[in-house]
């Protein structure tokens, strides 16, 4: 008898379930003719998801795209948003070109998805430095823009980051030691490859060491890299367990403030890399 | 991509698999230690939980409460970041020193739920025997302690063998920031993941096993 009446309740309770599932699902298509578009996106150093949402629906509507289909939400890192494409989570995800590049060349489940607005949309590469650190801020820049005029940061880019081959991964490069001189601590996250990414042997390697190899050499002085979960980054660098953060986005657009993902008291260097947004997608 | 293949560029390719070996072995050191000092830490605030003199009993009772009731991670963060920020001091103690205070605090309670167990009627008996307080509890106690204690202890090892897992938020490369940095190499999180996961079960199991070994030796 009771086993029946089990069996009758859960068959209510889905029959309940069920009914008021297509419902909901009748109101979404009548409301927007094109379907919502699920997109993946990284959580920022600082910026809250609804900024950046806010300022994601403003891109949307300054474009020419006529209906605002794309809803973000936000992971962690790359990982846990591939990991959501995978599980269909999300429809889309947005990842920078040499990411999306580096991602295609080494998992073929993903294509590029096409979506008109976001043409144009770029975000600068730059290290965050703590306010006090002025000087530390200043080195920085004269080298970048020393590296600017002499063709080795174009070069470096192109090595390191354009022109990996199809399902390789960049070399590491060795950091120049110094005895005696201050040694500075540069927090990377391995998170974004071929920027960024940690090696088989369990040490970071690509652009990241050439670039701050580099810089050390320029600089004299020690570079020790620590890697940082992405989330745990800005406390690192409050409480002085790292000097820089090794990535910041600061985006190029006319809608987005350039300070929309700086935190308070620090300070950004001069961008060192600049990429296209695109967007990925599981092949059908 | 053939699936075998995936799973060589993933967890063998180059000696990929020694940095895992290095991540295990981070992650093996870090949770022994946390272990022995936790126990330690944790019997000496048992003492204090059940003692008769106020101050240390209510000073144990503080701090269990407050320790079983926020997440480790916070906790980490808030030593690593805060607290010893600036003196300099290695991450890897400061993981031990954030673990071995959550430990101390599960076995603190387990040891005392293990105490309540007990009857005391057989302390009692043994002392009107004639044997001394230490006697008493050498011979009676800490048998039926160490039985009633066995299994919740086994699960609280396994329990921080897992936790440990957070440290990568201190710069620590321990088995799942391996895992972590080889999902964002390979591009292939699902896989990676699910190794790094087996891997923990691996750890666990072995964990029981030993146990149950142990407990297969008394019986004989």
């Amino acid at each position: 008898m009771n086993l029946k009446k089990f069996f009758a309740t859960i068959c209510a309770a889905s029959l309940l379930i069920a009914g008021c599932g297509s419902d909901n699902a009748a109101k979404v298509d009548e409301t927007s003719q094109e379907a919502i578009i699920k997109l993946g996106m990284i959580t920022h150093l600082n910026a809250s998801e609804k900024q950046m949402e806010e300022y994601f629906f403003k891109v949307q509507e300054k474009s020419r795209a006529k209906v605002l289909n794309h809803v973000p939400k936000f992971y962690d890192n790359l990982n846990l948003m591939i990991m959501g494409i995978e599980s269909s989570n999300v429809d889309q995800i947005s990842v920078y070109e040499c990411v999306a590049n580096y991602l295609m060349a080494n998992n073929n489940k993903f294509e590029v998805a096409k979506a008109d607005w976001i043409s144009g949309l770029e975000d600068n590469f730059c290290f965050a430095v703590k306010h006090e650190d002025t000087a530390l801020t200043a080195d920085l820049n004269k080298i970048l823009d020393e590296m600017k005029s002499d063709g080795s940061l174009n070069k470096m880019i192109d090595e390191y980051i354009i022109n990996v081959d199809k399902g390789k991964t960049p070399p590491a490069i060795e950091l120049p030691k110094f005895d005696g001189a201050e040694t500075i601590k540069i927090g990377v996250t391995g998170d974004l490859p071929p920027l960024d990414f940690v090696d088989t042997d369990g040490k970071p390697a690509g652009f990241n060491t050439a670039l701050l190899a580099e810089i050390a050499k320029r600089l004299n002085k020690n570079i020790e890299i620590i890697q940082v979960e992405s989330g745990a980054r800005a406390a690192a660098l409050n409480s002085d367990q790292i000097d820089v953060v090794f990535w910041s986005i600061v985006p190029v657009s006319d809608v987005f403030p350039a300070d929309v993902d700086k935190p308070e008291g620090i300070d950004l260097s001069k961008a060192y890399f600049k990429d296209n947004i695109t967007h990925l997608k599981l092949k059908e | 991509m053939e699936f075998s293949e995936v799973i060589y560029k993933i967890f063998l390719k180059d000696g990929g698999w020694l940095t895992i070996l290095n991540g295990l072995w981070v992650t093996v050191q870090i949770s022994a230690l946390s272990l022995l000092l936790g126990t330690l830490f944790g019997s000496l605030l048992c003492f204090f939980r059940m003692s008769n003199f106020a101050p240390l009993r209510i000073f144990a009772q503080i701090y269990i409460s407050i320790i079983r009731g926020s997440p480790v991670l916070m906790l980490l963060m808030l030593l690593f970041y805060g607290v010893f920020a600036r003196t300099g001091i290695s991450p890897v103690i400061v993981a031990v020193i954030t673990f071995s205070m959550h430990t101390a605090a599960h076995v603190a309670e387990l040891l005392r739920s293990a105490l309540m167990a007990l009857d005391k009627g057989q302390v009692e008996a043994a002392r009107t025997l004639g044997f001394s307080k230490i006697q008493a509890f050498k011979l009676v106690t800490l048998p039926q302690l160490v039985r009633i204690a066995k299994p919740v202890y086994q699960s609280t090892i396994v329990n921080l063998i897992q936790w440990t897992s957070v440290i990568g938020y201190v710069t620590i490369t321990d088995l799942t920031r391996v895992i972590n940095n080889i999902a964002s190499r390979t591009m292939q999180p699902m896989i990676t993941i699910t190794g790094g996961m087996i891997i923990y079960l691996a750890i666990s199991y072995l964990v029981y096993g030993i146990f149950h070994w142990t407990d297969g030796r008394r019986a004989q």
